[in-house]
């Protein structure tokens, strides 16, 4: 202010001054402007340094889940000759620890060379007969290693490569062999001893095994042999047991013949674009069920297994992938389904290569473009020219790590591949998505299980949906509990109730959720199950017990009621709440027998209700809790401070109380009530140990009450701990977070832009 | 703070309401001759144990302005909301005596205060319009009276806002949200909402101590505008404001009605040392 300047005060005859010396002034001046400077930045720092914080949070989220977003990467890594003989190539694979090719050729010799530089390692002979042409080749799939020639004489040779593996000082040696796991004299297939044109084989080892080899002849006849193997208990003699049967011929025109591990299918591709499903279960009732036309009029050109092979994937002359499994019907026949498409090459498909232990698979066409396709997620990860020529053969290694691609003058092109994550994409995880064996496209969280050959099932919808029914049935148990009582205190409790019961809510919020959870989980569940009657009956029936005590209270006469002093009514119906609720308790068993014939549980699953044990009723009331204090205080306090004036301004204007509160008080309070809901659904969809413990955590998606859920933090909490750091399923958990973290973090927000409205509109009043 | 007006130029502090209102032939004014509106009867006030009020005895006559002055913490305050018994709202706040409006005790039981409040309106010290728009602020009380209709509402609020002198400054604005008008236009605005309700005695708490000058113009006429219809009592710290639109005055003291009579004989007559004391400005 200017009159406080010194000019004027020089003048005017002065008392003598008691502030201190003007020096001791000046040196106050400067601390107090040291303190001002070293607070401003340390406050703008520590606000900073939140904001970073946070931000760093997010960034290690996405830094974590971005490679799930990456295709995958082909680094050329060399170029050699095949080492071949007179022979032509007819199957190329690379094995586990991306050292050695493994080539077979038309001449019944297998060769074992460097993946490095197409060096010869070991070579092997397979005894086929003197004097006998290997006519077809088939291979079994890849992870066993199985393998069979088929010959001119009707008869097939079957072989299996495998690897010993030592450490001579302390280095890694693969030393290849072949084996004969059906001896090494030749099969009989044909007993006309014609030519086998076309040839499949598959073997299983597990439960009771048994081998298939189907083939079809010179002169188009298909032929079925099974053959059991028995080992003798006492002599360890290996005893084969043989039966063949002929099938009947759909097509002049074969490209491929597949056999599955179950040994119960057979498919034949051919060129007019038709793929004929046999069904071989019973060998006795063997038949061609159908004929679907898989080529859309193109000629198929290549046809192999998916890992597991119940998944074909089929490649046309027009460049076409398709993906297609046997689908039960209503009469419960196995039809094939086409299931999806991937994007189409633009040459002929000429080789389709498998991966060992995930869905993909690699494909080479005839203008030389190699592609990297995904069958869950329909991703197609990689397409671009690796070669001049056609590529004739691909082989990818077991841990997806390299590939060797083969071209048809015999050139092997080694690339490096990076694939890591090809199960994930946005449909994949958000979409339906129509997984191997399933009647139809579904929502589906199963990320792992102990087979190589599992689908993982990683949608988000069944946690996202879980989150959300988690939380509803939560807020649907809070908020007329907290708001009501919010409003209840704030407006209408005598102060001195209002500091007892206002803290006593609030100190609810500290009570550990583990606790919560375990009580819900371990005590509340089995009794409410036990005691369903009791349970329905004191939820409906409380608020109307508490109208009639009050309409009751209302109808006594004054001299009582005055004697309880205005405010301190609610408190009366303490004994009220405990003597129903135990009055429902006894009546329980009671109501089961006279109306649910006994179990209310029981009746539910008679009416077609699936009831679990833990259930969104169990979590909506233990979270519930949870949340309460969290709404109670926040609307509480946006209620009591509504102004004073305005509310006497409108009983002045003749208003009742509750008139009042609706006219007014409800409306002035409503943001900061919102925003206590938006704060308790914020905090009911983190929620992680109540949902953990006391929802089952079964990925459903539906939102009946009466079934559990599995909710994203639950998710994250279970199985964090348990995947490879650095898998797709790690990082899936990682987006988990980022969707729990991104839904809270715009909740929170929300609210919080709203609760800063309503203080810059209480400003104004 | 009435510099601006007109009257302070005339000298002195006493300025009679009938100067104030342009020099119109003055009537004399007594209280002998009014018909009583409401009768206070040995009214004690007690806040805990605190004496708030000590032994008021008053009658404030129909359809005339009648002041209250007095220092802070006086008791008028507390008095005026005697009236229209917003003192219930304190828990602390024990009342003995009587208030007699038209002969009715309105502390008799079975009193229902709702209907007491709608016929006996208040404006308080700062505008507390209530935050929806300026129609709805207005259908309040209307609303409260289980009025729905729409062309009713819309009636009776042209009505009081054009009572209220207020109209031609909203009436292409009613659905704006009333935090928009000035202080000013709020305080008519609370006016306007209180006079649409059809209460028979209005209670204004200061009603223009948070207004600036031109607004607290516009005030003072609206108050004597209405004081043909409505029984007006205002309770004042600005002694000249109370000469301006009171025909009566009473002087309250620690809780005490030190005087009581016409505003003309009580500024430029006082019959009490204290009375005189605080309208010369001795303190207060």
């Amino acid at each position: 202010m200017s009159d406080t300047s010194p000019t004027q005060a020089v003048g005017s005859a002065r008392r003598p001054s008691l502030l201190p010396a003007a020096e001791a002034r000046q040196k106050l001046r400067r601390k107090r402007a040291r303190m001002d400077r070293a607070s401003h930045w340390g406050i703008t720092a520590a606000g900073f340094g939140v904001v970073l914080a946070l931000a760093m949070i997010f960034v290690y989220l996405f830094y974590e889940v971005a490679p799930v977003l990456r295709g995958a990467t082909v680094t050329p890594q060399a170029q050699y000759a095949l080492p071949t003989g007179d022979g032509r190539p007819q199957h190329l694979l690379l094995e586990r620890y991306e050292k050695l090719g493994i080539q077979y050729d038309d001449q019944g010799v297998v060769r074992f060379f460097s993946a490095d530089d197409g060096r010869l390692h070991t070579k092997f002979e397979l005894p086929v007969p003197a004097g006998q042409r290997v006519t077809s080749f088939a291979a079994a799939e890849a992870n066993g290693g199985i393998t069979a020639l088929g010959l001119d004489n009707g008869q097939a040779v079957v072989a299996r490569h495998a690897f010993d593996l030592s450490f001579p000082d302390d280095q890694r040696q693969i030393t290849p062999k072949v084996e004969y796991p059906l001896g090494t004299d030749p099969i009989t297939i044909d007993p006309e001893g014609r030519p086998l044109l076309h040839l499949a084989i598959q073997s299983v080892t597990r439960g009771s095994g048994g081998t298939n080899i189907a083939a079809i002849t010179e002169d188009g006849r298909l032929l079925l042999t099974r053959l059991d193997t028995r080992e003798n208990l006492f002599t360890g003699e290996v005893e084969i047991s043989t039966r063949g049967i002929e099938l009947p011929m759909a097509t002049d025109t074969p490209v491929r013949l597949l056999l599955d591990k179950t040994l119960q299918s057979l498919y034949v591709a051919d060129r007019d674009g038709l793929v004929h499903y046999y069904d071989i279960a019973d060998l006795g009732a063997a038949r061609l069920v159908e004929s679907v036309d898989a080529g859309r009029g193109d000629a198929i050109t290549a046809m192999e297994f998916l890992v597991g092979t119940v998944s074909l994937i089929v490649g046309t002359e027009g460049g076409e992938l398709s993906q297609w499994f046997l689908l039960r019907d209503e009469h419960n026949q196995f039809h094939l389904n086409r299931i999806r498409d991937f994007t189409a090459h633009s040459a002929a498909i000429t080789t389709i290569a498998p991966e060992y232990n995930r869905k993909g698979f690699l494909v080479g066409d005839a203008a030389g473009h190699l592609g990297i396709h995904y069958g869950t997620s329909a991703r197609t990860l990689y397409l671009d020219q690796l070669s001049e020529r056609p590529l004739r053969m691909v082989a990818i290694s077991p841990i997806n790590g390299r590939l060797l691609a083969l071209d048809d003058q015999g050139m092997v092109q080694v690339a490096g591949v990076w694939n890591q994550h090809p199960q994930l994409s946005f449909s994949a995880l958000w979409n339906k998505v129509w997984y191997e064996g399933r009647s139809e496209p579904d929502y589906i969280w199963q990320s792992s299980s102990a087979s190589d050959e599992f689908e993982s099932k990683f949608s988000l919808v069944p946690l996202s949906v879980g989150t959300l029914k988690a939380a509803f049935y939560a807020m649907l148990f809070a908020i007329p509990l907290a708001i009501a009582g919010a409003i209840y205190t704030a407006y209408f409790m005598t102060p001195k109730l209002r500091g007892i019961v206002k803290p006593s809510i609030e100190i609810m919020e500290a009570l550990p959720t583990v606790i919560l959870g375990f009580l819900a989980g371990l005590w509340l569940a089995p009794f409410a199950e036990e005691n369903l009657p009791a349970i329905f009956s004191f939820l409906l029936l409380m608020p109307v017990m508490m109208l009639l005590f009050a309409y009751a209270w209302s109808r006594l006469p004054a001299a009582l009621r005055s004697r309880i002093p205005e405010g301190w009514e609610a408190a009366l119906l303490t004994p009220v709440i405990l003597l129903f609720g135990w009055a429902c308790l006894v009546a329980s068993p009671h109501i089961e027998v006279w109306l649910f014939d006994g179990s209310m549980r029981q009746w539910f699953t008679d009416v077609g209700i699936t009831y679990d044990q833990r259930n969104a009723m169990i979590v909506g009331i233990a979270m519930g809790f949870a949340v309460i204090p969290t709404i109670f205080s926040i609307a509480e306090d946006a209620v009591f401070t509504v102004p004073r004036h305005l509310t006497q301004g409108s009983l002045a204007l003749g208003a009742t109380r509750w008139q009042t509160v609706l006219g007014v008080v409800l409306p002035t309070a409503s943001p900061g009530i919102f925003s206590a809901v938006m704060m308790g659904f914020g905090r009911a969809v983190g929620e992680t140990m109540i949902v953990l413990m006391a929802t089952g955590n079964s990925p459903v998606v539906n939102f009946n009450i009466f079934e559990g859920m599995r909710t994203l933090s639950a998710n994250i909490a279970v199985e964090l701990p348990e995947t490879a750091v650095g898998s797709t399923h790690f990082r899936v958990l990682f987006l988990a977070a980022l969707v729990l973290l991104a839904l809270t973090f715009v909740v929170n927000t929300v609210a919080e832009i709203i609760r800063q409205r309503l203080r810059t509109r209480y400003s104004n009043l | 703070m009435n510099e601006q007006s007109t009257e302070s130029q005339r000298p002195g502090v006493a300025i009679s309401a009938s100067q104030a209102r342009g020099n119109i032939a003055l009537k004399t004014l007594s209280l002998a001759e009014e018909k009583t509106k409401i009768a206070v009867q040995n009214l004690n006030l007690y806040y805990g144990n605190d004496r708030a009020l000590n032994d008021i005895n008053l009658a404030i006559p129909e359809k005339r302005v009648t002041a209250f002055i007095g220092p802070s913490g006086c008791g008028k305050s507390t008095l005026l909301r005697c009236f229209n018994r917003m003192n219930d709202l304190v828990d602390i706040c024990r009342i003995e005596g009587r208030i007699l409006i038209d002969g009715n005790d309105i502390y008799a039981r079975g009193v229902d205060v709702a209907e007491l409040r709608r016929n006996v309106g208040m404006v308080f010290q700062k505008p507390n319009p209530f935050p929806k728009s300026i129609y709805e602020n207005v259908a309040y009380g209307l609303r409260l009276q289980g009025v729905n209709s729409k062309r009713l509402l819309d009636e009776v609020v042209e009505r009081s806002l054009r009572a209220a002198a207020l109209w031609d400054e909203v009436k292409d604005r009613l659905h704006d949200n009333a935090f928009g008008l000035s202080g000013g236009q709020q305080q008519r605005l609370v006016i306007a909402r209180a006079i649409a309700i059809e209460p028979e005695v209005i209670l204004l708490d200061e009603p223009a101590s948070a207004l600036d000058p031109i607004s607290t113009l516009k005030i003072e006429e609206l108050i004597n505008e209405l004081k043909d219809q409505y029984t007006i009592i205002i309770v004042t710290h600005n002694m000249q404001q109370a000469a301006r639109v009171s025909d009566y005055t009473a002087f309250m003291y620690m809780g005490d009605l030190i005087e009581y009579g016409d505003t003309d004989t009580l500024f430029t007559n006082p019959s009490k040392k204290q009375t005189e004391d605080y309208i010369t400005g001795r303190y207060g």
